[in-house]
């Protein structure tokens, strides 16, 4: 489908989805103009828009998992009332949590109301559940505390096990004061009761802290309130365990899985950071747990509200809750701090202890009471008493409270003080509040800076050399600037210790303004260097800057003021410049190299330049005019050993594509490869030409490519096209892994090179992941320019698209004319069709194209293949491996499939240096 | 057994998130061996009821592959939404095995398919579904990378908003589309 059609459907789809359905005939019948096709299509997508309903709503893995959840064997009919279980009766079912369905129900024994814990009978064949089951018992039963609720019995009866606690006619936190879990409306509590709430509890976990219990699993569901007198009970240490029990070799597993088990079936809102990472927990995760209930009681909101668990469990990582005078005005700012500290993120800076939070807590009780106390009494002198406590100073508060005489002791007289009675705090509070917001943004600010700090880790370790600006008013001069760039590439590359972007990354910024930012993400560099260059007459005026671009600042600059015969010296005295801000320390050697320029001859120089420029796509023709200013670069400069190096790359493309005689490319790129290294033994590039020369043609020889290609790194360890080459050669034995590792670092070096881009689809491909293919391909193509490759297609045709296969197909042809791999391409789209005939044809056309070089016996090979002809695919792979025709191979390419277990072809990829 | 490095993964991650795609691909098996890892460890586990929860899971191996003091939580959309594409990869490859082993009748029953192997259809489902969607990326790449990040992923839609770049509103038109299309796709083959 063409894009611009797709499009056209996606805006009158959702333009109809918005319409009512009087409406939508007439509005497409209008849009549509005539156009039935477009039409249904539209409708097609309405009406399966109306049908889909929840239709992939649900994430995939909790669909699985709901499947589980929907099975009847999990659904407990519910006990009637009037059952009896053992010598409980029910009399009304009262809830269900996590751990079982809750009743209440008489125990005729002892004449008195339980609540009865069921667990559901499937629940008890999982022996982990059991396990926790009867945890939660023990624990619980161990403990012996006012806020901490009894239980009676841990039992089991007709296979059933369950569970009688204490009856508290009561409402848990949740369904009191948070409702249903939207936690925004809830009921608005009075300060002092929420302080009353939190203490209750915190008595309760220092209890059970000095016990050795955790209960783990604090949340206002578990904390319920007694009606009648307003007691704090604390329910369902199910998760509890006996911190010193916890000590054994599988502790770290245990705790993990445990996590899980949290994060899956309860609410991660609760969880300590510790908790959050599978960690072990211990007495301060309850300290947490209170944390957030605390806040939840006063804010009426969680401290760590998102939509989703996942970012739940984020923010309790890595955000800061909000304060809570945001949402409370009147918070004192002491309540503040104590929820601060019970919230740190790093338990070693929290409460330790449940006890010390809840010695902060009594102690804000009761001073809070002895303020409300002086405000009550000393009313006409309430202006000198804000003062006073305006200074933040509770000495000043106490000693005027025991100044006027005031009972300082009986907290629980002043019991129902009302809301009112904390106002009188806001100014200190707003006060507090303001300069806490401070001393937090001085905080955020440092940890930021020490965060870019670590970012920056004090050097700069890649660089781009962009192009320097031509200056001089003249076009013509840009070999000059440009030829100083490269000079500084190419220079710079030879240094360990620091990585060059490659040229044709760098150079796609030619003549471009961008920002230095966005330029130094696009190419992965924390450096730049710029330049400008200008000259007139003999006169020649270089500037040149290394920048910082994750700061913008400069780290150094200079200017050259020289003759234009000093040309090279300059270029070396930057590049040893450049390596001193680098602190590089280079030997000897090393700094002389950094001198050295491939030619100096700079009109051979802008040839070659030239010539690189049209080796960015394979094509028979780039390919061609890459080889042609090769060659005028040599007439230039008869030792250009770069020079020969790039012509031996240009012929290894097109002998490997079958573009001139596979024997041709392969005799010309040795010879070429071979001159460039006997001009110069330690021209990098020149190896790599080698290097991939031998794992061009089969047979390949990969020891000595890899050697070839190892060395050309070690002379130039930014040489992208090094690691390129050594990609696919991994590819080819089928090491797929570590072929794109290195094709990998070649997309580091050159980041916006499409060649290397789509060979980085390659292992993709070849592993069959086609989707990431594709997804790779397509980013090369973007980098451009776009080249449909065999690739491309495969992808295509694996995924059964052969319309749209074939359509890339014919656009393609239409630029190249005759391309062997397009003929190849749309015949192996045929035989994947099942359209035999056309793909016989096919074979006959790449017959003619290939002549009696048999250049393409390899493509006919594989249409073969694709069509099931084991004998004739055999046959003519070995038919072009005997005319040494083989270029690009890959042995886990899925045309071989219905070879493969062929003796023959195992024997086959012997004879090409591939171990089958 | 061979652990890898909070560092290493939080460098990449960092790098990829600023920009530099090459990372990605060294992220990516990376990633994907813990995912795979955690999967096969939560399939293995025999509590049957348990609820396996994509998020869970990817947010575990987000805390044990990544240095989170180093992390602002734009990297950590990017790190889920590379982990739904493997995640999709984890659960088809799955659903294939197991469309397999029902298929070779009482062949050896794979061990982690408690949780998973609900049913063989629900399993042809998801493959089903996968190919619609390989199908749909080639005509529309960002819409099928929508379903991806929320089905597979788990991801909300400001999250994939974030992990794609745009704005939520147009992650929820493309849903929409997205979801209308894969649906007559699924619908037309049966």
């Amino acid at each position: 489908m063409k894009p611009e059609r797709w499009q056209k459907i996606d805006e009158l789809f959702h333009a109809a989805v918005e319409r009512n359905d009087g409406e939508r005939a007439a509005f497409l019948n209008d849009a549509c103009a005539g156009d039935e096709s477009l039409r249904k299509q539209v409708e097609a997508l309405l009406a399966g828009h109306e049908q889909a309903g929840s239709f992939i709503e649900s994430p995939a893995m909790e669909v699985e998992a709901r499947g589980v959840a929907a099975d009847p064997e999990n659904k407990e009919a519910e006990l009637a009332n009037g059952e009896t279980v053992s010598h409980y009766r029910i009399i009304s079912p009262l809830g269900s949590g996590g751990m079982g369905d809750v009743y209440l129900a008489q125990d005729t024994v002892l004449s008195r109301q339980v609540a009865l814990k069921l667990l559901p009978e499937n629940f008890t064949r999982d022996r982990e559940r059991l396990h926790r089951f009867q945890q939660e018992a023990r624990a619980a039963s161990a403990l012996n505390h006012p806020n901490i609720i009894t239980i009676y019995e841990i039992g089991l009866v007709e296979g059933r096990h369950f569970i009688a606690i204490e009856f508290i006619d009561g409402q848990t936190l949740r369904q009191n004061f948070f409702g249903d879990g939207s936690h925004t409306s809830g009921k608005q509590l009075r300060l002092r009761d929420v302080l009353d709430i939190a203490i209750q509890t915190a008595d309760a976990l220092a209890a059970a802290h000095e016990a050795g219990i955790v209960h783990r699993d604090i949340k206002p569901e578990n904390i319920m309130v007694r009606r009648r007198d307003g007691y704090v009970k604390v329910l369902d240490f199910g998760l509890a365990k006996l911190a010193e029990g916890a000590v054994d070799s599988e502790a770290p597993t245990r705790a993990q899985v445990k996590t899980s088990v949290g994060v899956v079936m309860g609410t991660v809102t609760y969880m300590s950071p510790e908790q959050a990472r599978g960690e072990p927990v211990d007495a301060r995760t309850d300290v947490w747990s209170l944390g957030v209930v605390l806040y939840e009681l006063v804010a009426g909101c969680v401290p760590f509200k998102r939509s989703t668990q996942s970012e739940v469990i984020a923010s309790i990582l890595e955000r800061e809750p909000p304060p809570l005078a945001r949402y409370a005005s009147e918070v004192p700012p002491e309540l503040e701090r104590i929820v601060i500290k019970a919230l740190t993120k790093d338990r070693e800076a929290r409460y330790q202890t449940a006890k010390d939070l809840l010695v902060d807590l009594r102690r804000l009780r009761q001073r809070l009471d002895v303020e409300a106390e002086i405000e009550r009494t000393a009313e006409p002198e309430k202006g000198r008493e804000e003062k006073a406590v305006a200074t933040g100073n509770e000495q000043t508060a106490a000693v005027t409270a025991q100044a006027a005489g005031v009972a300082t002791k009986d907290t629980a007289v002043t019991h129902s003080a009302s809301p009112a009675k904390w106002i009188t705090l806001n100014k200190r509070g707003a006060l507090i509040l303001i300069s806490g917001l401070v001393v937090a943004s001085v905080v955020a600010y440092f940890a930021y800076s020490r965060y870019a700090a670590g970012i920056k880790a004090g050097t700069i370790r890649r660089v781009a050399v962009l192009p320097f600006a031509n200056k001089s008013g003249n076009p013509d001069m840009d070999y000059l600037s440009d030829g100083i760039s490269e000079s500084l590439i190419n220079s710079l590359s030879q240094l360990p210790g620091v990585t060059v972007i490659a040229r044709n990354s760098s150079f796609t910024y030619k003549g471009k303004e961008a920002d230095a930012q966005e330029v130094a993400n696009a190419l992965g560099v924390e450096g730049l260097l710029t330049g400008r260059v200008t000259q007139s007459g003999d006169n020649l005026l270089i500037s040149v800057e290394l920048m910082d671009a994750r700061d913008k600042t400069q780290v150094w600059g200079q200017q050259y003021n020289r003759k234009s015969s000093d040309l090279l010296a300059v270029q070396a005295e930057i590049s040893q410049e450049i390596a001193d801000r680098l602190r590089l320390k280079l030997t000897g050697a090393e700094r002389q190299q950094l001198g050295k320029l491939p030619t100096e001859n700079l009109k051979a120089f802008q040839y070659y330049m030239q010539g690189r420029g049209y080796a960015h796509r394979r094509t028979r023709e780039d390919s061609l005019a890459s080889i042609r200013y090769c060659e005028k670069a040599i007439e230039e400069d008869r030792n250009y050993a770069l020079a020969y190096a790039g012509l031996a790359d240009a012929y290894i493309t097109l002998g490997s594509r079958s573009y001139i005689a596979p024997q041709e490319g392969r005799r010309k790129a040795e010879e070429a490869a071979h001159k460039a290294l006997a001009l110069d033994e330690n021209l990098a590039e020149a190896h790599a030409a080698l290097g991939s020369f031998y794992v061009t043609f089969a047979p390949y020889n990969f020891l000595l490519s890899d050697r070839e290609l190892r060395r050309a790194i070690e002379l130039s360890p930014s040489l992208a096209m090094a690691y390129q080459f050594l990609g696919v050669s991994l590819a080819r034995r089928g090491r797929l892994d570590e072929g794109l590792e290195e094709l990998l670092k070649a997309r580091e070096l050159d980041p916006l090179s499409s060649i290397i881009a789509r060979s980085t689809g390659l292992p993709y491909y070849l592993k069959r992941d086609y989707g990431r293919a594709l997804e790779l391909l397509r980013q090369a193509n973007e980098l451009g320019p776009a080249f449909t490759t065999v690739w491309e297609i495969g992808v295509y045709t694996h995924n059964r698209l052969f319309d749209e296969a074939l359509a890339e197909l014919e656009k393609a042809k239409q630029e190249r004319k005759d391309d062997p791999l397009l003929i190849f391409s749309t015949g192996m789209v045929y035989a994947a069709q099942g359209k035999r005939a056309e793909a016989l044809q096919i074979i006959k056309e790449l017959e003619g194209v290939s002549g009696a070089s048999l250049s393409q016996a390899q493509y006919v090979a594989k249409i073969y293949a694709a069509l099931n002809e084991r004998e004739l695919a055999l046959t003519w792979m070995e038919r072009s491996l005997a005319a040494g025709a083989i270029g690009a191979f890959f042995k886990d390419e899925q045309v071989w499939d219905p070879i493969r277990s062929d003796r023959r072809f195992g024997d086959l990829l012997r004879r090409m240096g591939v171990t089958p | 057994m061979a652990t890898t490095s909070p560092h290493k993964v939080t460098e990449l991650l960092l790098d990829w998130s600023n920009g530099n795609q090459a990372a990605l691909d060294r992220l990516m098996p990376l990633v994907d061996r813990e995912l795979h890892r955690l999967a096969h460890h939560y399939m293995r586990r025999e509590n049957a009821g348990h609820t396996l929860q994509t998020t869970a899971l990817v947010n575990e191996a987000y805390l044990r592959l990544v240095d989170q003091k180093r992390m602002h939580w734009k990297n950590r959309a990017h790190f889920f939404a590379l982990s739904a594409q493997l995640m999709r990869r984890i659960l088809v490859d799955h659903a294939r095995k197991c469309k397999y082993a029902k298929r070779g009748g009482d062949a050896q029953r794979i061990s982690f398919d408690e949780v998973m192997a609900v049913s063989s259809e629900r399993g042809a489902d998801l493959i089903a579904l996968d190919d619609a969607l390989e199908k749909l990326a080639v005509i529309d790449l960002r819409k099928s990378r929508v379903v991806e990040l929320r089905f597979f992923g788990g991801l909300s839609v400001e999250e994939t908003a974030e992990a794609l770049s745009v704005s939520p509103l147009t992650v929820k038109r493309d849903w929409k589309m997205a979801k209308a299309w894969l649906y007559n796709s699924l619908s037309n083959e049966t």
